[in-house]
């Protein structure tokens, strides 16, 4: 992909470093090549967003990227260093977080709970210690108020609603303290004012100097949220650049119409 | 806005709590002294010899179960294969004491980790599939050792089965055998409750409930799962073993067909299921339930099958009627009793109006501030001051 440099708007004018980068990722599932030859890069401390129609291996790519599938060939790496084919959790403590598709919590466990799950150090001391150590507790808190659900501490994970779940798998991956966090769909499924809310988040976040990479089908939150966007179809990307350039690309078009 | 009288009244919930908390604490310290005096007197209430081998059954039972429960009830990982451990446990027990003619306590700590060491390779292996895969797994270990230890004549004494030395001296004669081993039991099961516990409020502990909840979720947010299946898999493998090796002391004597079974597999399942395999004392409760159930059919009712029958249909109404277990069906009844929370801000509108005539003409700006700062689905009125005034007036 060489259109990141034609078309750098004014946000990506002064020079970004990677994030996460990709060059020639495959998986294929059969003879389905759910990415086929996906070379990205992301940009340290911007938000990055991924879309692309149903089916285009956005999911895919997400899974190849932080370790939950292994990819057939290509390589992946963050911040410089290869991570290609290593473990979820050590591409997790290396300070990649994510959320996942239609949100995943712990239902049978409480709020605070889900919070004290991340690991960010497997030292056996720490380990063996109180889960609830008080300044863990404190961060946990800190964390669900950012969020807005710190009143629902002690409820059980499946009793809060689907919108409050979403905000807890959120707060959930800030315990981990990720560099880099990516969201599959944050929007999905849950209501405009939250919507919202979701978006002053990733803003907040993002000025703190957090990098997201998100994928969304709602594409007014995508272009009012993103600084670098990239479009996939077929399994690799098609056309990236900023909202404004990748909203008037004929190829875009072609691959969300069919035309 | 916060004023004075709300500084007070939230600063009472916070003290309120702290109380409640530490009465909570008190109850749950009484409950756990009066349940180890139960037990602990429990050989002297025991109305002859043979009630108290019944006791002892039963808390071989629960530290079965309770050894069970740091696979089960922390992973989620249901193993029907149990029984291989306690039978190893046993059998390494029973042949070192034989053929080195070390102290027998120290042959059942040996061969705690000779099991446990085994236990790695083992769950390296099977760990790797989950669900009803990891099941099959399970189970068909425990039918190659049947047929290992069966066959194996010269060194097993295969289905003739093992005579097991008594640790103690012929002056001890059998009731008070039993009482010596119905408190090395409690014992036993005392420490598998410990360490449950520890591991429990740990961090460690946190990371194998979220491995029950959702693997990948858990592994995403950081959590080594393989290593912690595996520890939690091997010291489960372990306390197994040390109860088949206490077992095998008590009893002198070991069967293949008994040992390697598919049913004592079944029964730490069973008894961890019905008392609850997400509570400390689920597996124990059960063990009681069930221990006392099969005593009391194969006392009625002799050789014949029906205690398998009346255990199958105990099995189906647990499942029915309570998925969770005893101990979290009860719980939840007590909590029914309780003031009921929601997961939605309470507001009076007394408070809404009081907050509306403080907060004056900023009122606009707080609204905004809300929303930007930690807005919620609900009106703009409840900042966190709001809650903890609510909150603590539900108390």
């Amino acid at each position: 992909m060489t259109a990141t440099s034609e078309t750098a708007g004014p946000s990506t004018a002064a020079p970004s470093t990677p994030s996460l980068a990709t060059v020639e990722l495959r998986k294929s599932f059969g003879g389905v090549h759910a990415v086929d030859g996906a070379t990205v890069t992301f940009h340290h401390g911007k938000v990055n967003a991924l879309i692309g129609p149903n089916g285009s291996g956005k999911t895919t790519f997400f899974n190849c990227v932080t370790g939950m599938i292994k990819p057939d060939s290509g390589s992946v790496s963050y911040r410089g260093a290869d991570i290609t084919g290593k473990a979820p959790h050590r591409i997790a403590r290396a300070g990649v977080g994510r959320s996942f598709q239609l949100c995943r919590i712990f239902p049978r466990m409480t709020v605070m709970e889900n919070m004290l799950v991340a690991v960010r150090s497997t030292s056996l001391r720490r380990q063996l210690s109180s889960a609830r150590n008080p300044e863990e507790l404190d961060r946990a808190r800190g964390l669900l108020a950012r969020v807005g659900i710190e009143h629902l501490e002690h409820s059980l994970a499946r009793d809060i609603s689907y919108g409050q779940q979403k905000l807890l798998e959120l707060a959930g991956v800030l315990m981990a303290d990720p560099d880099t966090i990516m969201l599959d769909e944050p929007a999905g499924g849950v209501n405009p004012a939250l919507i919202d809310r979701i978006a002053n988040l990733v803003r907040s976040l993002n000025a703190e100097g957090k990098t997201f990479i998100v994928v969304e089908h709602n594409m007014d939150l995508v272009m009012s949220l993103s600084d670098h966007v990239v479009v996939f179809d077929r399994g690799r990307p098609i056309c990236e650049g900023t909202p404004s350039v990748v909203q008037n690309d004929p190829r875009v078009l072609e691959a969300y119409l069919g035309i | 806005m916060p004023s004075a009288s709300d500084t007070t009244t939230v600063t009472s919930a916070a003290t309120g709590d702290t109380t409640r908390r530490r009465g909570s604490m008190l109850l749950k310290a009484v409950a756990l002294a009066v349940l180890a005096a139960g037990v602990l007197s429990f050989p002297s209430v025991a109305a002859n010899p043979f009630i108290l081998s019944v006791g002892v059954v039963i808390m071989s039972y629960a530290v079965l179960a309770t050894s069970w429960n740091f696979v089960g009830g922390f992973t989620g990982y249901i193993s029907l294969g149990h029984a291989a451990y306690s039978g190893l446990g046993g059998y390494a027990t029973g042949l070192l004491v034989i053929h080195t003619g070390i102290n027998p306590w120290l042959a059942m700590v040996l061969a705690g980790l000779v099991v446990a060491a085994l236990a790695v390779p083992i769950g390296i292996a099977s760990l790797r599939v989950r669900g009803a895969s990891f099941v099959i797994v399970s189970i068909a270990l425990v039918l190659i050792l049947l047929l290992v230890f069966q066959s194996w004549g010269s060194f097993t004494g295969g289905s003739n089965g093992l005579r097991v030395p008594r640790p103690f001296g012929p002056e001890v004669l059998r009731p008070e055998q039993h009482e010596r081993f119905f408190y090395l039991h409690a014992l036993l099961l005392g420490v598998a409750l410990l360490v449950w516990w520890l591991i429990d409020r740990s961090r460690f502990g946190t990371g194998l409930k979220a491995i029950r909840e959702d693997e990948d979720k858990a592994q995403a947010l950081g959590v080594p799962t393989f290593t912690y299946k595996l520890i939690a898999f091997v010291v489960s493998a372990f306390f197994t073993a040390l109860g088949g090796g206490l077992y095998a002391l008590w009893f002198g004597f070991l069967d293949p067909i008994f040992q390697f079974s598919i049913l004592v597999g079944s029964y730490m399942v069973l008894m961890s299921l019905l008392g609850g395999i997400r509570s400390l004392f689920g597996p124990f409760l059960g063990a009681v339930i069930v221990g006392y159930a099969v005593e009391y059919f194969k006392n009625q009712y002799g050789d014949s099958q029906f205690h398998l029958v009346a255990m199958g249909l105990l099995l189906g109404l647990v499942v029915l009627f309570m998925p969770d277990g005893i101990i979290p069906a009860a719980t939840n009844l007590v909590e029914r009793f309780r003031p009921q929370k929601t997961s939605i801000r309470e507001v009076s509108a007394a408070d809404l109006a009081e907050q509306r005539r403080t907060a004056g003409p900023e009122a606009g700006q707080a609204d905004q501030q809300a929303r930007t700062d930690d807005g919620t689905d609900i009106p703009s009125t409840d900042t966190p001051t709001d809650t903890s005034v609510t909150e603590g007036a539900r108390r």
